[in-house]
């Protein structure tokens, strides 16, 4: 029988107040006649009695009613336990069975960006407004323990692939078991544990796109890890078995391509996050890298070579500066090594990296181990006060014209170099239309009105050695008529995440 | 060098045993007045146990209202041993969700019961109502405190021993027992879920003039609350009270305690086990260990579920399902 609510009482609970105040009423009027009487003539024991005897039956009644009211709570207590839970909030829409055994949640990323290019002898295509990513995002637990997570992709927004069709893809599809915070394992499609810079989540980068450091840290990519934080995560370890991918590639094809496999790996320590030293606490140093050996050779473990809008090294404009000729596979043995420190404190953040990729590359006859380098540097600081952090800024006071509220200010810094090896050239990548270093420099002021919505602007400046001199064809299309003059860049993006 | 020779061999064994030695946990779901009794019989268990293998275990307790506890486990409760109040609740658990079998009370001595216990009544000090017998309970006048035969194994165990006693007293006449009943439960203004619902009801809220109590939980509220404050009345008749317990058989195998969790069991039995309920105010079925702590039993005329309601199956069918007797003369007083 449904309950009956009245004025934020159920109907119940309404008739035993009011039968406590009738009970009240009452016993005062004997008290009052009671006294009343004592004016006029002695009282009797019996009516002394009786009225002992009455406060003791209102005494019962009013304890009665109380523990009622006790067993009432604690049974919708106990029922509330066992109920599913829904939130919506600042985190996405979940909901969770009542012991939080299973769960799922949904969130979302979009993001709207503007490129503007300028002095680039009107390259065409490059300027555009685009979907750079697109993303309803699954995630989840089933049995407490076994996380997973679902990204799939529809903007297709990937790097160089402006103008591309939009077809939708799989970008993080894994399934994770937490036996503790300390020993997990993770299975499926998901990013390899190298690059600090290329880790972050992507609503949380400082700049619209990541630094051409990251150009040499491999993409997503299927495999197996093995990964954890110690010690209240002043140390986290990841390693893992991979299908491999080539430098900033991921496996789009959800399958491997070759039968060798890939060993990733990464140390990351935060020695005084536990400590009371506030200054210190987010101060992380760590090390990532990876090792493969292709026995054959192999095609797609390269950036690809066509040119133009396909994948290779990158500008932050996300134009190709560097190409390998069509004829060169690669070969043998790969690695990465990638030294990075991070260092956050209140509105202050900076981030570092360093990355080496040893590439054995083939054409023909000839053969070379390239090694090729990057680094990057790149800092934050909010104008309004509140903690740039690795997973993004909330505002203090979220966005509220109404009331003054303005969301939370940042401004941004970057600088980062890609240098190939001097090796490549030119028997593996022609020195005509192909860079042989790039240097990057950027600004950016980011306005964060909540910690859903985002709108960036920035500017980015990149210069190139080498390159630009390519005649015909090639003088038109990346890398040539890219590495001919300066990249000048700017930016705009407005993001939902949730 | 001989003596160096035994020393590092000792070690070395001592660092194999150490090196073989592991951690077993169980859950030990049961009834609400046996908190005390397990807390510390599981650290007994749990130096026998090292002993014994070198193992360490770990038990936790879980506790409510027998008929809920049953009803947790045939949920999902991953219980791997049942200690509850009435072999009716593990059965429900054989049936509904067959994680043990049908004939599991065969499987330890006295029917899987390793200690009994009764129904008594609590009374506030000095016993102003003058309550010494069943009678006096259903009196006008009297407040009874008793926690819901719904859910309490406890209060299925009190609500018979009333009927027994009705059906003793009127010669087994059906309608005055049940009148009698009836009027019992009209003096009870207020149903717990458990049966340590219903001591704090009386106990610290002071409500009422009588708890029908587990023998073992008037006991504790004396320790508890101060001897001062209340007695111990036990009724000439009440009933057998057999709590028994069981290995849940699925889930120990699925994790792995199947033999701690029927060693666990065993040891009530041992003297040690014995000893121990003894002195929580379980009647120990060991004669030499009941003969020991007789002082804390007062003797007075046991009825069983079997001789007097034909057994539980039919008990529960008759006075506590839907629609049963309790359901027709119980009617909630406000």
């Amino acid at each position: 029988m449904p309950t009956e609510i009245i004025g934020g009482k159920t109907k119940n609970e309404k008739m035993k107040l009011n039968r406590i105040i009738v009970a009240a009423i009452l016993g005062a009027q004997f008290a009052s006649a009671a006294f009343a009487a004592d004016d006029t003539a002695t009282n009797s024991a019996t009516d002394i009695e009786a009225l002992k005897q009455q406060i003791q039956d209102l005494d019962q009644k009013v304890r009665i009613l109380e523990r009622e009211r006790e067993n009432d709570q604690d049974a919708a207590a106990a029922t509330a336990k066992t109920v599913p839970r829904i939130t919506l909030g600042e985190n996405g829409f979940g909901f969770s069975s009542a012991d939080t055994n299973f769960a799922v949640a949904i969130h979302g990323q979009i993001q709207a960006d503007s490129r503007t290019f300028s002095h680039d002898d009107d390259i065409a295509g490059n300027s555009s407004i685009l979907l750079r990513r697109v993303r309803p995002i699954i995630s989840g637990t089933v049995y407490r323990d076994f996380d997973f997570l679902f990204v799939p992709e529809f903007a297709n927004g990937t790097p160089g692939a402006a103008s591309a069709a939009t077809t939708p893809s799989i970008y993080d599809a894994y399934v994770n078991y937490r036996y503790s915070p300390a020993i997990q394992v993770q299975a499926g499609k998901f990013k390899g544990p190298i690059g600090l810079e290329y880790l972050q989540n992507d609503a949380y980068t400082f700049f619209n796109e990541r630094s051409i450091a990251t150009d040499l840290i491999p993409g997503r990519d299927l495999g197996f890890e093995l990964h954890g934080d110690l010690f209240g995560g002043v140390l986290s370890y990841a390693a893992g078995i991979f299908n491999g991918v080539g430098d900033g590639q991921k496996n789009s094809s959800n399958i491997g391509f070759q039968d060798n496999r890939e060993f990733d790996g990464r140390l990351f320590v935060q020695p005084f996050k536990t400590t009371s030293i506030a200054a210190l606490q987010h101060l992380g140093v760590g090390v990532g890298g990876s090792w493969g050996d292709s026995s054959i050779t192999n095609t797609l473990g390269l950036p690809n070579t066509t040119g133009g809008s396909q994948p290779g090294f990158y500008t932050d404009g996300q134009q190709q500066f560097f190409a390998y000729t069509n004829s060169v596979v690669a070969g043998r043995t790969h690695w990465r090594l990638s030294p990075q420190a991070s260092y956050f404190y209140g509105p202050f953040g900076l981030l570092g990296e360093y990355v080496i990729s040893d590439q054995n590359v083939q054409n023909g006859t000839h053969s070379a181990d390239l090694q090729n380098t990057a680094w990057e540097i790149s800092g934050g600081w909010v104008l309004t006060g509140e903690d740039t952090t690795y997973t993004g800024v909330t505002p203090r006071y979220p966005f509220d014209p109404r009331n003054g509220h303005w969301g939370a200010l940042q401004i941004v810094a970057r600088y980062s170099e890609l240098d190939v090896d001097k090796a490549a050239f030119p028997l593996f990548a022609n020195p005509a239309v192909s860079a042989s270093a790039a240097q990057e420099w950027s600004v950016g002021l980011n306005w964060y009105l909540n910690r859903n919505i985002r709108v960036n602007a920035s500017y980015a400046h990149t210069t190139f050695t080498g390159g630009g001199a390519g005649t015909g064809a090639s003088a038109l299309s990346a890398p040539g008529a890219v590495t001919t003059h300066p990249e000048e860049v700017f930016f705009t993006r407005v993001q939902l995440a949730f | 060098m001989r003596k160096l020779l035994k020393l590092f061999t000792s070690f070395g064994c001592a660092l194999a045993v150490a090196a073989h030695a592991k951690e077993v946990r169980l859950l030990n779901v049961s009834y609400d007045p046996t908190r005390e009794l397990y807390q510390e019989y599981n650290t007994a268990f749990a130096q026998y146990w090292k002993t014994k293998t070198g193992d360490d275990v770990v038990v936790s307790q879980s506790h409510g209202g027998s008929g809920k506890q049953a009803q947790g486990v045939i949920n999902g409760l991953e219980a791997d041993v049942v200690t509850l109040a009435l072999a009716y609740d593990i059965d429900a658990i054989s049936q509904q969700a067959k994680l043990l079998p049908a004939d599991w009370q065969k499987r330890f001595p006295n029917n899987s019961t390793p200690y009994t216990s009764t129904i008594v009544f609590l009374v506030r000090k000095g016993n102003p109502k003058q309550i010494k017998d069943w009678d006096d309970v259903v009196k006008k006048g009297v407040t009874v405190v008793v926690a819901n035969p719904k859910t309490s194994g406890g209060a299925r165990w009190a609500y018979l021993a009333a009927y027994a006693y009705a059906l003793e007293t009127y010669g087994h006449d059906d309608a005055q027992a049940r009148d009698f009943i009836t009027r019992l439960y009209k003096n009870v203004p207020v149903l717990d879920s458990g049966a340590r619902g219903s001591t704090v009801t009386f106990a610290q809220r002071g409500i009422g003039d009588v708890l029908l109590a587990w023998e073992n939980e008037a006991h504790l509220a004396l320790k508890e609350f101060g001897d001062d404050k209340f007695d111990i009345v036990t009724p000439p008749l009440s009933i057998l009270a057999e709590p028994p317990v069981a290995v849940v058989d699925k889930n120990a195998k699925r994790h792995g305690t199947t033999e701690v969790a029927k060693a666990y069991l065993d040891y009530l039995y041992s003297d040690a086990g014995q000893e121990i309920a003894a002195k929580n105010f379980y009647r120990p079925r060991n004669e030499t260990i009941a003969a020991k702590y007789a002082g804390n039993f007062t003797r007075l005329k046991l009825v069983t579920v079997d001789d007097e309601f034909g057994g539980w199956s039919k008990a529960q069918k008759t006075h506590f399902a839907d629609g049963g007797v309790f359901d027709q003369i119980f009617q909630p007083q406000n």
